[in-house]
């Protein structure tokens, strides 16, 4: 048995609410379909790993709400036989308009994990409301958590949220990284860059509440194409990382990766340091999903060498 | 009459804060082949003033309208948000910098004002972080300049700084970058709008080949410009 019912407590789904958001102004009319957290519509997770008596990292709390799932962990990485894996699934098919989830992840001292998701996080077409996600994601000292989805494909007139909270201990380190599609670029005739608005915050802190940095991005086609260069210019995939880690393995992860345009492939890449001594930040961006999948799966593998020694393993062939 | 010609003198190139030695990723994006003619360049520049409007602008808004309360502490709080909000280190650097020579230049020219003296007493004992439009902000309020025309000087810096280096390194001539520089500024007027909107809390930008651009600048070894 890998994960115990009676160790966790049951809690309502917390309110997300993106309502007092500028930008989320215009799309704040309540679903004609169903309404805004009506059950099945508002999904909530909750996961704490911690280790076992033996030294082991095990997922010790769960708690959800449809249509969220995971299954129990998995140890099935072969280069760190010890790290547990877990997919995070949703059994309602794509986030429609007025869905809200929120998927809280905490890891106690020196635990360790690696979480995904089952296949891409697909946005569907709204037209009263928006789909919301709240994050909080909590390492104490010494953990580490792996934090690596399948991409986000929004389509024509998606309109997304998210907050996500990295409250991360100074010896800790997360590897935290988000891909965004431009779209369903091989339905029809393509479906690019036709969503309505993406606005994704992510900010970091510390446990004790110190504010290390915000990171907020709003893209909103109708308002700014995305296409204008210095913005995505041509390219279609987007993928943002962030690494919150001590300052002596940002150095080191900075030294070990490169900034490149790769104008053959048609993909590029770019790291800096976070602010506030946070850890490091790493950007690509591409034309298809694979390749850019390929550079952050590379780039947590040398986080993972850097930190824990091991390199990350061959991705499967079927994801 | 005055007020205007306090305008002229901060937004001119030649007032020594440093603006002259960056070229905000320029130099690589004119290296790598990315802006190569007066359309492209007026493309970087658009995406140029429109990060620095979303995230500097607010900044220096909000810093100017804390001016008359003379409350201190909102507004390191404003100028703490901009540096969490500024992923890019090089950026980073250069705001700090010229920060600093904004507001030892600010007091040099206005040496009665309290505010700005305090401010480069909390810059100096780096009790904050001291950005270029948090001191922009201070200077142009005890100068008597306007909000609005703080915004237009603010934007003006940042897109004649990318012009200016536009003239070293793209195939350009004064006639373009003066082209350029008069479409951008019609821009402005909506920009100010929007970013009226907006507080520190809710600063944003999304722009990742700029930020692509400026790591290849802070990683290479080819660099005329700081950044």
């Amino acid at each position: 048995m890998a994960f115990d019912y009676q160790l966790g407590t049951r809690t309502p789904a917390p309110e997300v609410d993106f309502s007092r958001n500028p930008e989320m102004a215009p799309y704040l009319a309540p679903p004609r379909a169903m309404y805004v957290g009506a059950p099945g519509k508002h999904g909530y997770l909750r996961m704490g790993f911690e280790l076992d008596k033996s030294g082991k990292t095990i997922m010790r709390d769960l708690d959800r709400r449809a249509p969220l799932i995971v299954q129990q962990e998995l140890y099935f990485d072969e280069e760190m036989p010890e790290l547990p894996c877990v997919y995070i699934l949703s059994s309602g098919g794509p986030n429609v308009d007025g869905d809200r989830y929120q998927q809280d992840i905490s890891l106690k001292e020196n635990a360790m994990a690696w979480v995904s998701t089952g296949a891409a996080t697909k946005l569907a077409v709204m037209r009263d409301n928006y789909s919301g996600l709240i994050q909080n994601i909590t390492l104490d000292k010494g953990a580490y958590l792996e934090f690596m989805p399948e991409p986000v494909i929004p389509c024509r007139h998606t309109r997304f949220a998210a907050d996500s909270r990295l409250i991360v201990d100074e010896t800790a380190t997360l590897f935290y990284s988000e891909i965004y599609m431009a779209g369903r670029k091989y339905y029809n005739e393509g479906e690019l860059y036709e969503y309505d608005i993406l606005s994704v915050t992510s900010h970091g802190e510390r446990p004790d509440g110190k504010k290390l940095f915000r990171e907020k991005f709003i893209i909103s086609p109708p308002l700014q194409n995305p296409r204008q260069l210095g913005i995505m210019g041509e390219y279609d995939v987007f993928a943002n990382v962030i690494v919150m880690t001590p300052p002596e393995m940002a150095e080191k992860i900075y030294e070990a990766t490169d900034a490149f345009i790769d104008k053959e492939k048609k993909l590029a890449g770019g790291i800096t340091h976070l602010p506030n001594n946070a850890g490091i930040l790493y950007k690509v961006v591409g034309m298809e999903p694979g390749p850019v999948k390929q550079k952050v799966r590379e780039f947590c593998s040398t986080v993972r060498k850097i930190v824990k020694g091991h390199p990350v393993p061959e991705e499967f062939p079927w994801r | 009459m005055e007020s205007v010609m306090r305008l002229l003198q901060m937004t001119d190139s030649t007032f020594p804060v440093g603006t002259f030695s960056f070229s905000n990723g320029l130099e690589t994006a004119a290296y790598e082949k990315i802006v190569y003619d007066k359309e492209t360049l007026r493309e970087f520049a658009k995406s140029q003033a429109r990060q620095a409007a979303f995230t500097d602008g607010v900044a220096a808004i909000a810093a100017y309208n804390q001016y008359k309360t003379g409350d201190i502490e909102k507004i390191i709080e404003i100028d703490e948000e901009l540096i969490r909000s500024k992923m890019n280190d090089e950026a980073r650097q250069m705001l700090q910098r010229m920060g600093k020579k904004m507001a030892e230049l600010g007091l040099r020219l206005f040496p009665e004002d309290e505010l700005i003296s305090k401010w480069l007493e909390k810059i100096r004992g780096e009790e904050t972080p001291g950005t270029y439009p948090v001191a922009q902000g201070i200077v142009f309020a005890a100068a008597g300049v306007g909000r609005k025309e703080l915004f237009c000087s603010h934007q003006y810096g940042v897109v004649n700084m990318v012009l200016g280096a536009a003239l070293r390194t793209v195939k350009v001539s004064h006639y373009d970058t003066q082209e350029i520089l008069l479409e951008l500024g019609e821009e402005t007027e909506c920009l100010y709008e929007e970013v009226l909107k907006l507080t520190p809390e809710n600063m944003h930008a999304f722009f990742p080949q700029l930020d692509i651009l400026a790591s290849l600048h802070e990683k290479g070894a080819m660099r005329m410009f700081m950044n």
